[in-house]
């Protein structure tokens, strides 16, 4: 089992200071991901999904439960630590991208291998491999601004791939994109997924994109209930 | 992170915010070059002061309290028997005139008794020729020929005092007098009392071997002549041929001084001590020396403080512009977090963004500051002299940057550079990733 998650709960106080209200926002939450899988995690708007990632990352702490990654309890970790764990085993794709603004598509790829301290010509032999991969020769000295939608959102997953984590996270990953676009990036990710061996975990309100999944989770007012396996070709 | 990358990406957001940062650098460069002019004064004026102090006077010579003290042979004796004193230098001085005839040229001086085997171990090398050897040989002043007149040169000084007086300088009378070398010439020589200059003995002949060297002080005009102890006869039986009366009962023609001179620099002060213990008064310049740099080391103390004043009050804006790259970059900092950087990270990446702001204007500080420092040693001698009218300032040192001062300064306003982006850099670590990714472009 590659991640197991277990009993994860989390709760969020809103409002001022004195009247704060509590919010939970994950109840009991547990699931397993097997590598090579991938998963949607699909739900209404405000249910959690978003939160449960984050917490997945290790960008926020639960209140209680566990996170087991590659045999490594990681809800414990510390900033560093997490930080660490992320460059590592994790590669993420977001809704908006995310990109850098003033780096070029190609030095937007490179961050996470100087992140890593790789040194220059490797980076670059690496950068240009996986750019080849996603289809961006082309546009390798472009900066952000100068991209397509879809052409940032490649830039974004070949950031997410570049380190060889086994973990793609991917929160709305064709949310800002067109219906056509949408098709394009959702072959990107099932073609890296069999060729690559890559492990994702996607959360969509889009039904289309679960379609892609392996196995499907629904996310209900901070519950999490199996949606049965199935797969479409 | 290779180091490499780190600079590359601290140099390309400081690429991206020029004129901010050029802005805070000139002010952090203002605050500095502030700092080193302000202590320069304090170095310069020390300086100044010590080579007034030291410029016409051994540092290994020990005074002794009230001067013409005699000692006994056996006091002498016991002082040279102090670990490393040189010699006790006996010098004798004629309280009466000497005047000395050379083919049409005459001058006044005075003239002085020494031993000059003790005399030669302590003093600088004569600026020609050599001590005497034997009785009638003598060394005399470095501007003994310069005051060797004729009555040519005379006029010459008188006409050219007088232009200068028109013009409100002084003439030193340095382009007359006798100008070939005097070594091995020969001259007369007469005694006259100060009650009657007129009266003179009968002439003794002298050979000239040596010229002494050139006085510390570039205003003294010396034309001393430097005879052997044992002439001092000789000139007790000249000066009887024009004694006036016996008028005072308590004159002496003789005074005598003894200094004592200490091997080198370092032995002076257990030199004092030991004497002190010994029960004899003495004193030397390097002890006045010692106040003056505790008084100066107080100056410069504070003259720092007050410049380290202007370097925080710059740093005020190293603090600004480091928390506005903080908060502009909060969304690059999440996705960088994100994507793994460690807080550790983040946070050198800031401080060394300051740190480079420190680091370049301590730089310029420092070019800036030597500039100032020679101008205004060149120029201000030039300008209170027009104010005072007065041709005293062109060898006082009005600023002086040694590197120790350079070292203070630099490691004040960098420490304080890195002390200010401290702040804003632990505030970029503190980032949430999600909160900051939700900031859109
Ligand atoms: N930082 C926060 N502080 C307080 N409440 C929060 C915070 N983040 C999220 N919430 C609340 O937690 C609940 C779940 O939010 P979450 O972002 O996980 O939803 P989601 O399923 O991702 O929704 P969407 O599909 O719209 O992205 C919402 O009710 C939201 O208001
Ligand atoms: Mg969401």
């Amino acid at each position: 089992m590659m991640i197991k998650v277990n009993n994860l709960q989390h709760t969020f106080s809103i409002g001022k200071k004195g009247k704060e209200k509590t919010v939970p926002v994950l109840r009991d939450v547990s699931f397993d991901v097997k590598r090579g899988e991938i998963v949607a995690i699909v739900g209404k708007s405000g249910s959690g999904k978003s939160t449960l990632l984050q917490i997945l990352a290790g960008f926020m702490k639960p209140e209680h439960g566990s996170i087991v990654v590659n045999a490594q309890e990681i809800a414990s970790l510390n900033e560093a630590g997490s930080a660490k764990f992320r460059l590592d085993n994790y590669g993420f794709i977001f809704q908006n991208f995310q990109l850098m603004p003033s780096l070029t598509a190609f030095e937007n790829i490179e961050l996470p291998l100087k992140l890593k301290g790789m040194k220059i010509s490797e980076r670059r032999t690496r950068v240009e491999m996986i750019m080849k991969k996603v289809g961006l020769t082309e546009v390798a000295d472009h900066y952000p601004n100068e991209l397509s939608g879809g052409q940032q959102q490649r830039v974004s997953i070949a950031r997410a791939l570049v380190t060889n984590a086994p973990i793609l996270l991917a929160d709305e990953p064709t949310g800002s994109l067109d219906s056509e676009t949408e098709q394009d990036i959702l072959m990107l990710i099932q073609q890296l997924n069999r060729e690559l061996d890559l492990t994702f975990i996607i959360i969509t309100h889009d039904e289309e994109v679960a379609m892609i999944a392996d196995k499907r989770f629904r996310m209900h007012d901070g519950k999490l209930v199996k949606d049965g396996d199935h797969r479409v070709i | 992170m290779l180091f490499k990358d780190q600079i590359d990406f601290v140099l390309q957001h400081i690429k991206k915010n020029k004129l901010r940062v050029f802005m805070t650098v000139l002010a952090a460069t203002m605050g500095c070059a502030f700092l080193i002019v302000l202590a320069s004064i304090g170095f310069g004026l020390q300086a100044s002061m010590e080579e007034e102090i030291l410029s016409n006077q051994s540092v290994t010579k020990i005074e002794v309290m009230g001067g013409d003290a005699q000692f006994t042979a056996e006091e002498v004796a016991e002082i040279e028997s102090v670990e490393n004193v040189q010699t006790v230098l006996k010098t004798t001085t004629m309280d009466a005139e000497a005047k000395s005839f050379f083919e049409d040229r005459e001058t006044i001086s005075g003239v002085r008794l020494t031993n000059f085997t003790d005399y030669a171990s302590i003093a600088k090398p004569l600026a020609e020729g050599t001590y005497p050897k034997n009785e009638n040989e003598i060394v005399v002043g470095y501007h003994f020929g310069q005051t060797l007149l004729n009555e040519a040169d005379r006029k010459l000084i008188e006409e050219k005092s007088k232009a200068a007086e028109a013009e409100g300088t002084y003439y030193n009378g340095e382009e007359e007098g006798y100008k070939s070398s005097l070594i091995g010439k020969e001259i007369e020589l007469a005694i006259s009392s100060h009650d009657n200059p007129d009266k003179l003995s009968e002439r003794m002949t002298y050979t000239i071997v040596g010229v002494m060297p050139r006085p510390g002080y570039q205003w003294v005009i010396e034309n001393r002549i430097y005879m052997m102890d044992e002439q001092r006869t000789a000139l007790e039986n000249s000066f009887k041929q024009v004694m006036v009366d016996d008028s005072a009962s308590d004159f002496q023609l003789f005074n005598e001084r003894y200094d004592i001179y200490a091997k080198s620099l370092e032995y002076v002060k257990p030199i004092l001590e030991d004497l002190r213990g010994k029960g004899y008064g003495v004193y030397s310049v390097t002890e006045q020396l010692d106040e003056l740099n505790i008084f100066f080391l107080v100056l410069k103390v504070g003259l720092i403080f007050v410049g380290t004043i202007a370097v925080l009050i710059a740093s005020i804006g190293i603090f600004n512009t480091m928390t506005m790259a903080v908060t502009e970059r909060t969304r690059e900092i999440g996705v960088l977090k994100a994507i793994g950087a460690s807080p550790k990270l983040i946070q050198r990446l800031f401080l060394m963004e300051s740190t480079f702001i420190g680091v370049i204007g301590t730089v310029l500080a420092i070019a800036i500051s030597y500039l100032v420092s020679f101008a205004s040693n060149l120029l201000l001698p030039i300008v209170l002299e027009a104010a005072t009218g007065e041709a005293n300032f062109s060898n006082i040192q009005f600023s002086a940057i040694p590197w120790q001062l350079v070292v203070i300064a630099a490691t004040i306003s960098i420490g304080v550079a890195m002390i200010s982006g401290l702040r804003p850099a632990r505030k970029a670590t503190k980032i949430e990733v999600m909160q900051a990714l939700r900031q859109e472009l």
